[in-house]
Formats: structure tokens, C-alpha cells, sequence
């Protein structure tokens, strides 16, 4: 076969093109330890998610000084949690799957991308650095509404990141004359030990709880709230319970004696 | 008296103008469902409900990736056998047969995507052209892709006939240059679309129907890019076949090397299918490796195209040459940009030229997580398929017209104007898309606007990016709306006596100068085989290991028209959907100088 000499030099260039993308992705991926998403993950079963030890609860999780792992299911036409949470300079693990159908988890105008198979657990790990705001959007056709499925991250400055859980246990009518108890339940999800207060406020009166926690805590206040701080001009006293940013709100309704209907609201939050 | 394909071939001139015809309608339907895309997506006008959008992509897709293409290519093949041996089809019926086989394939999975729009029909197949797993469409749409496909096969056994009558009576001579290409081509296509009968015959069509509970979502969607990466190839390849043995005829000179067409063709056929990894570099359940093996053949994939490259532009200078033409880049200037059959052919090649920059990005592994379906995607492939490919069947379509009508092209000032506007506008449409594709804006999606994310351009603004895509897409239609009336006037026009003759360009260095062991099918598709069998059997076993054959229990997503439908699932799976959470202001806590890429490591 005779091979025009112009012919051959571009031959031997475009081998050495080619040649040259394989060796720096192979660099990329190998020298510079950046990650693909792989099959590292365990499968789960896409109807069972609900009684899954990783996706039961999509969470954010402290595994380190400055490690999270963050669980994410992607459903027809949201994620959960939304927004996600982490500290700036953290490194972050993000675990996403899918309830439903085929989604995406895109940090829009990031890297930070990755398909989400039902059945399939996609792993990626980031770092992020300074406290900033990423949309996230799917980008796979999903459904009728996909393009209303979005979602945030939200990386805050580490002074304003916590992984407290703050549930409150108050009753929702007390007879009037009574006193009532409100349980208040602070969990410290962090490492390290957390060392803050619990607010009551109800009625215009505020008292206030020290909390200690160690990492992986969980402890309960109980407040108890005498019969003359509950005598409002109207039958509904609002509450409000406060640790750091956390907040619950709720009424009581006071029930006089001879008074049948109660209030409907109120009651039992869980954040 | 002329010596067109249709006064050598008058039964065949007309199975080539029904399928140029069919391509032609898939076309234009097609072409009018981009131009209400791009117009509702970049809410410069719309005027149905954002569900409708995913009915109208897929049918875009649908018709014109798979319809418009496909028949196209049929015709050509069709026209290059029986030109290239010199001989008619062997039975006409079976040619008719094969053709009709896929109009019907084709209209009855059009039925169900158009029954999508109405809801007075309980019908539908909103799942564009990928249908993935666990979305569901009508038995119908996947029964019609079948019936289609089976007509292609058909029409490559057509083809493998006339080769094979050919030969007995020409047991010494090389295959001709036409014929060698539509052969390795076919072979490529019969591998390939093993994988999409597979996902649909085993998998999509017994669950449309309730034969089966559950899919392996993974698994249908490996199969599916198992043929979706070498379709591409189906589509290119007849393009090429057009550079490579008509082009140098427009431009007045040969083909520069008949054996590296060959070996271009060649290296198709082994490298187009062991690469359809590549579409999944970001599906979970893929291990990495996988998912290396798939780039480096897709980069080895590069080779044929670098090389038909260096062939066609040598092919275009010896043209030039012979027509007078000088110099270093002088020569350029010698060659007939008057003619819109060379002009089209030329921009698509150098529009494709584009397009494998932007494919070198999609295709590294890793760089692939920046792009992959954004809308970078959506411009690399209009570049691709919707100009190298499209321009190349439009541009082709003013030669082939009176070859197989008899008639004089109405009007080549309008052709030309039709091809340079099709350049123009997509080069507007496409280089923002690309663009836009960059910021983060993801592809299909109807409304890309939404109230927690926010697109930032370095330079210029989703708004002007948007404006450039609609701008575009109009002048793409204006440019389809002149081919329509070309090729309909053309019909109106009278018998001529005066039209070229039907050929193909010669080669300089002939099929004298290639080894004989290059027309040795049955050795590259051997090969073929043996490389297939490499890169797919481990992913397609441990897809199978991890998730099941028929999958874990999935939630079956028949796509209705009833947006409300799916939601209702959703909650009913314990969808917490706190949409409230997302309507917290995002735009002020943005910081102007944000590093766009977060670092991903492991
Ligand atoms: C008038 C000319 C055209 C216009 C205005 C146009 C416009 C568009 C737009 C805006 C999209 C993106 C939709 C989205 O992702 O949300 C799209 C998708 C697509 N277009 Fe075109 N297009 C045109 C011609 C073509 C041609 C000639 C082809 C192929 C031969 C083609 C093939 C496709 C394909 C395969 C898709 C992807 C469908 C999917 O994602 O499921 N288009 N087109
Ligand atoms: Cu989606
Ligand atoms: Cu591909």
C-alpha cells in the first residue's frame, strides 16, 4: 500500500494525539487522584429505601474533624434534605440514590455531577472551601415536571454550622389552673462537644437551660410552665423553643372548666 | 439524452426518492419541533404547557436522529450498491419490502408519541429517544423501533445479496469503494443494534406489556448506549462515504487514496461499538475501569476521523489543483463555492471539525463531569449530526435530486443561500448552547429557569446566550423552509434532457494499492466481535450481579400526560417534598468571584 509521505506525518501526528489525551487522563485520574463515580457502593432496593440504614433518613453526618458523608435521595421532582448543610473546608462524601426513575445530582457550573439510578448508590467526594451557595439541579429527563426539580447546597461558615437536632414534646390543651411540662430533646449529631442553651419562651416569659452535650449526645430538658404564666387573654398561648438556630414553635390552648372545644394546632414538632 | 441514476436504475430511482422522501418528512416535522423547543426553553415564546415540551423532544429526537437520518442513509446505500456494481437490486420486492417494513416500524411508534399531545387518547411515549428504564412508554413505540430496525437489517441482507451476486461473477476483482463502505457499515449496524433488541425484546417491551414486573434500570441503559454510541457511526459513516466519493467529484479532482478510505472504514467497524461506556462515565454501578477501557477506544475512535481529515482536504486541493488553482492557501479560492452541493458539503466538514474539539472534552472521562447533559452536550451534537451529518444529506440532496427525478433542481442560487444558512444559524445556536452548557444549563428541560439556581457567565449573560440559541434556531428553520421549497419546486419541474450523469469520484491511488486482506469482512468482523466481547462482557455481568436481570423492584413510570400522576406516586413513596425550603433568595449570597469548579476528590 503506498502511503503519500504528508500522509503518514499526520498518521504518526494524530497517534501521538491520541496517545498523548490517554496518557493525561490516565495522569488525571491516577497521578492526581481525581475520582470517577464508580460501583464502590453497596445496591439498594429502590422501594425499601424507607427502612434503609442509609437513605431511611437522607442526612448530613459528621465522619471526621472535617469529613461529612451526606445521604441524598433524588424522587420525582425533588431531593431530599434540601437544602444540604456543610461547613466550608470540609470535605464532603455525597451518597445519592433514586426512589423513582433516573435523575441527576448537579452542582450547576461544577464537576460536581453524577447520574442517580434507582437500584444504584453514586459516591463522590468534593471539598469545598469557602461558604457559598450551589443550585442544584437534575439534569435527566425524569418526568413532566423535571424541570421543577432543584435543590441547594448550602456551604456556611463553620461557626454557623451544627448538626444539632432540637424536638419538643409540649402538650396541646391543658385545663386551666394546671401547670404543663414542655420536653425539650437536643441532639449533638457533631464529634466534638457542644455546649449551648435551651430557650422557652411562652406567655412573655423566657427561662432558660444550659446544655452539654458530648458528640453523639442527646439529652432533655423539661420545663415546666406554672398555671399563671398560661393565663393569656386568649385561650391559645404561643411557645417558642430556641437553641442556638434552632427553633420550634407551637400554642397550647388552655381549657376552661366547662369549655369543650380545645385547640387543634400546637403540639408535638419534631425538626 | 442524459445517463442519470434513474435512467440506469428506474426501479430503483424510486425506492431511493420514497426513502429520501420519508427522510424528508421526518425532516420537516422534526425541524419544527426544534424550532418550538428553542423557542419555549429559552422563554422567548411559548405557547403550550412545559409537560408538552418532553413530547415534542421526544419526538424531535425521534425524527430526526433516528427517522430522517436512517432513511436518508438507505437511499444512498441503496444508490451506491447498485451504482457502485453496476447492477440492480436482486428482487425488487424484498427492496420495497424492507423500505415499507420501516415506514410502518416508523409510524407506529410515532403514534403513541404524537397520542402524548391529546389527552382524549390514552396513549403516550414521552421518554425521548433514550427511553430509559423506569419510565415507561405505550407497547407500541417500542414494538414500532422494533419493526424499523428489522427493515434496516433487511435492507443491509439486500445489499449483502448484490455484493454476493456481484462477486460470483467477478470472483477476482476488489470490492468497489461504495460498496466496501455500505458493507462495513452494515456489518457495524448489525452489531450494534444487537444491544437495543436486546434491552427492548427481553426487557422494555415484555414489562410495556406486564409480561415482566421489573427492569434492571442500569442494565436497559448500558444496552441502550451498546447501540446508542455506534448509531452515531451509522449516521457518520454514509456521510463520510459522500466526502470521500463525492466531494472530490464537486470539486473537480479524485480521491487522494482509495486504501485508507478503506482502512478509515475498516477502523469504524472495529473501534464504533466496544465505546459506548463513554455515555456512562457518570452512572454509579460502572466500575472505573470499565469506564477507561471505553475512552481509550473512544480516543482511538479519534484516528479514522483525523484521517478522513487529511484525506478530504488533499481530495479538495487536487481538485482544486486541476482547476487552476495555486499557491499555499491560494488554491482554496479554485474551488466551486458557487455550487451549493461542494459549499454544503464543505462547511459540514468544517463544522465538524468543531465538533470534535467539543468531542474530545465530552469524551475524557474526567473532564466529561463538567459538561455531561448540560447543554454543551446539545451543541456538540447539533455540530455532529444536526450539521456535519443534516447539512451533508441536504447539501447532497441538490446532486442526488435529478438523479433520481429526471429533473433539473429548481434553484441553486436558493440551495446555496439554504446550505450558508444552515452554517450560520447553527453556528449561532450551537456556540451557545456550548456556552451555555459551561455555566451549568442542564439539557432537556423545559423551562431552564429556576428560583434556587442561578447560571453565572463570566462573560455575557444567560439572556444574551439565550437570545443567540433562538436567533439560531430561526435562521435554521428559514434555511430548512428554502430546502422544502427547493425540493418541492424541484418536483413541480419538468422532465430534462440535460442533467449530469449519475458516478462517483475516482481515486488517484486505487483499490490496486490497498492489501487484499482489507476486503476480508469476515476477519474485521471477527474482530469486531472480539473487541465487543472485551469491553462489554465484564460491565454487562457485573451490572447483572449487582442489581438482577430483571432488576430490583422498581416503580414502573408510565409517562401520561397527567403530570399529577407521578407526583402522587412520589408522595405516596414518602416524598417529603419541601419545595418551600428552596424559595430562600439565593442571588445575594453568591460571591462575584466564585470559583466555579469544586474540587473533586477522593
Ligand atoms: C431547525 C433546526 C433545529 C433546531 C432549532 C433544534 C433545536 C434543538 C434544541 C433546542 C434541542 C434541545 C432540547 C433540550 O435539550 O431541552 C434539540 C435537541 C436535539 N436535537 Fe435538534 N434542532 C434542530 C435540528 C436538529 C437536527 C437536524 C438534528 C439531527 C439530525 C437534531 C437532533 C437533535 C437531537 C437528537 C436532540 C436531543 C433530543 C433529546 O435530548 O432527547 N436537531 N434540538
Ligand atoms: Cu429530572
Ligand atoms: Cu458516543
Amino acid at each position: 500500500m503506498n502511503v503519500h509521505t504528508y500522509e503518514k506525518l499526520w498518521l504518526i501526528a494524530a497517534m501521538v494525539l491520541i496517545v498523548g489525551f490517554i496518557a493525561t487522563i490516565t495522569y488525571g485520574s491516577v497521578g492526581l487522584g481525581i475520582a470517577m463515580v464508580g460501583d464502590q457502593q453497596e445496591t439498594v432496593e429502590p422501594t425499601e429505601l424507607a427502612d434503609d440504614e442509609r437513605f431511611g433518613e437522607p442526612r448530613v453526618e459528621q465522619i471526621g474533624d472535617d469529613e461529612y458523608e451526606v445521604y441524598v435521595v433524588a424522587q420525582t421532582f425533588s431531593f431530599q434534605p434540601d437544602p444540604i448543610e456543610v461547613p466550608e473546608n470540609s470535605q464532603v462524601t455525597f451518597h445519592v440514590t433514586a426512589r423513582d426513575v433516573i435523575h441527576s445530582f448537579s452542582l450547576a457550573g461544577t464537576n460536581v455531577n453524577t447520574m442517580v439510578i434507582p437500584g444504584e448508590v453514586a459516591e463522590m467526594t468534593v471539598e469545598f472551601d469557602d461558604p457559598e451557595v450551589y443550585g442544584v439541579v437534575c439534569n435527566e429527563y425524569c418526568g413532566p415536571d423535571h424541570h421543577n426539580m432543584e435543590g441547594q447546597v448550602h456551604v456556611v461558615p463553620e461557626d454557623e454550622f451544627d448538626l444539632t437536632e432540637v424536638s419538643v414534646d409540649a402538650p396541646d390543651e391543658v385545663d386551666a389552673g394546671e401547670s404543663a411540662t414542655v420536653d425539650v430533646t437536643v441532639e449533638n449529631r457533631m464529634l466534638d462537644g457542644l455546649e449551648t442553651t435551651a430557650e422557652l419562651e411562652i406567655g412573655g416569659e423566657t427561662s432558660v437551660e444550659e446544655v452539654a452535650l458530648e458528640g453523639g449526645e442527646a439529652t432533655e430538658v423539661t420545663f415546666t410552665v406554672d398555671p399563671e404564666t398560661l393565663e393569656a387573654d386568649d385561650s391559645d398561648v404561643e411557645w417558642a423553643v430556641t437553641v442556638d438556630d434552632h427553633e420550634e414553635r407551637g400554642t397550647v390552648t388552655v381549657i376552661d372548666a366547662g369549655d369543650e372545644d380545645g385547640g387543634d394546632d400546637g403540639g408535638e414538632t419534631d425538626e | 439524452m442524459s445517463n442519470t441514476y434513474l435512467d440506469q436504475f428506474p426501479a430503483e430511482a424510486k425506492v431511493v426518492r420514497a426513502a429520501f422522501y420519508s427522510s424528508f418528512f421526518a425532516l420537516a416535522i422534526g425541524g419544527l419541533f426544534g424550532i418550538v423547543q428553542t423557542l419555549h426553553r429559552t422563554d422567548v415564546y411559548r405557547f403550550m404547557d412545559s409537560a408538552d415540551y418532553y413530547t415534542v423532544l421526544t419526538a424531535h429526537g425521534v425524527l430526526l436522529a433516528i427517522t430522517f437520518t436512517i432513511f436518508f442513509l438507505v437511499g444512498v446505500f441503496t444508490w451506491a450498491v447498485t451504482t457502485s456494481l453496476d447492477r440492480g437490486v436482486e428482487n425488487l420486492r424484498f427492496t420495497w419490502a424492507w423500505y415499507g417494513l420501516m415506514v410502518i416500524g416508523t409510524a407506529m411508534a410515532a403514534i403513541p408519541i404524537f397520542a402524548g399531545f391529546t389527552d382524549s387518547i390514552d396513549m403516550s411515549a414521552s421518554v425521548l429517544f433514550t427511553f430509559y428504564a423506569p419510565l415507561q412508554g405505550h407497547p407500541l413505540f417500542y414494538l414500532g423501533l422494533v419493526l424499523f430496525v428489522v427493515g434496516t437489517w433487511l435492507a443491509g441482507v439486500d445489499w449483502f445479496r448484490s455484493w454476493r451476486a456481484w462477486k460470483a461473477e467477478h470472483p477476482d476483482e476488489r470490492i468497489p469503494l461504495p460498496t466496501f463502505m455500505v458493507l462495513t457499515t452494515t456489518i457495524m449496524w448489525y452489531i450494534a443494534t444487537l444491544g437495543v433488541a436486546a434491552a427492548i425484546l427481553l426487557f422494555l417491551l415484555p414489562w410495556s406489556l406486564g409480561l415482566i414486573e421489573s427492569v434492571n434500570p442500569l442494565l436497559t441503559r448500558t444496552l441502550f448506549w451498546f447501540f446508542g454510541h455506534p448509531v452515531v457511526y451509522f449516521w457518520l459513516m454514509p456521510t463520510y462515504m459522500m466526502w470521500y466519493v463525492m466531494l472530490p467529484k464537486f470539486s473537480g479532482g479524485k480521491l487522494f487514496s482509495d486504501p485508507l478510505a478503506r482502512v478509515v472504514f475498516v477502523l469504524f467497524l472495529i473501534l464504533s461499538v466496544p465505546t459506548g461506556i463513554h455515555h456512562q462515565y457518570l452512572d454509579p454501578g460502572i466500575a472505573e475501569g470499565f469506564k477507561f477501557i471505553a475512552m481509550t477506544n473512544t480516543m482511538f475512535l479519534l484516528l479514522p476521523s483525523l484521517l478522513t481529515a487529511f484525506t478530504v482536504v488533499a481530495s479538495m486541493e487536487h481538485g482544486a489543483r486541476q482547476r487552476g488553482g495555486t499557491g499555499y492557501f491560494g488554491w482554496l479560492k479554485a474551488l466551486p463555492w458557487r455550487d451549493p452541493v461542494f459549499t454544503g458539503m464543505a462547511l459540514a466538514g468544517l463544522m465538524f471539525a468543531a465538533a470534535g474539539f467539543s468531542g474530545m472534552v465530552n469524551a475524557g472521562m474526567n473532564i466529561n463531569y463538567l459538561v455531561h447533559n448540560t447543554f454543551w452536550v446539545v451543541g456538540h451534537f447539533h455540530l455532529t449530526v444536526g450539521t456535519a451529518v443534516a447539512l451533508t444529506f441536504m447539501a447532497v440532496t441538490y446532486w442526488f435530486l435529478p438523479q433520481i427525478t429526471g429533473k433539473a433542481l429548481w434553484s441553486r442560487p436558493v440551495a446555496l443561500v439554504q446550505v450558508v444558512l444552515w452554517f450560520v444559524g447553527m453556528t449561532f445556536m450551537s456556540n451557545a448552547m456550548h456556552r451555555a452548557g459551561l455555566l451549568g444549563v442542564p439539557r432537556r428541560t423545559a423551562e431552564p429557569q429556576y428560583e434556587g439556581v442561578t447560571f453565572e457567565a463570566a462573560v455575557g449573560s444567560v439572556g444574551e446566550l439565550n437570545a443567540q440559541i433562538a436567533l439560531g434556531g430561526v435562521i435554521l428553520t428559514i434555511s430548512l423552509v428554502l430546502f422544502f421549497a427547493n425540493v418541492i419546486a424541484t418536483g413541480f419541474n419538468g422532465r430534462s434532457d440535460e442533467l449530469p450523469s449519475n458516478g462517483y469520484a475516482d481515486a488517484l491511488s486505487g483499490p490496486e494499492d490497498a492489501p487484499l486482506v482489507l476486503d476480508n469482512l469476515k476477519l474485521w468482523t471477527a474482530i469486531a466481535i472480539v473487541l465487543v466481547i472485551f469491553a462489554y462482557t465484564f460491565p454487562l455481568l457485573s451490572i447483572v450481579q449487582r442489581g438482577g436481570l430483571f432488576g430490583p423492584e422498581v416503580i414502573t413510570f408510565p409517562v401520561s400526560l397527567e403530570s399529577l400522576a407521578p407526583i402522587a406516586a412520589a408522595l405516596e413513596y414518602g416524598g417529603l417534598a419541601t419545595v418551600d425550603g428552596v424559595a430562600s433568595a439565593v442571588t445575594g449570597a453568591l460571591e462575584p468571584g466564585r470559583i466555579a469548579i469544586a474540587e473533586v476528590v477522593r
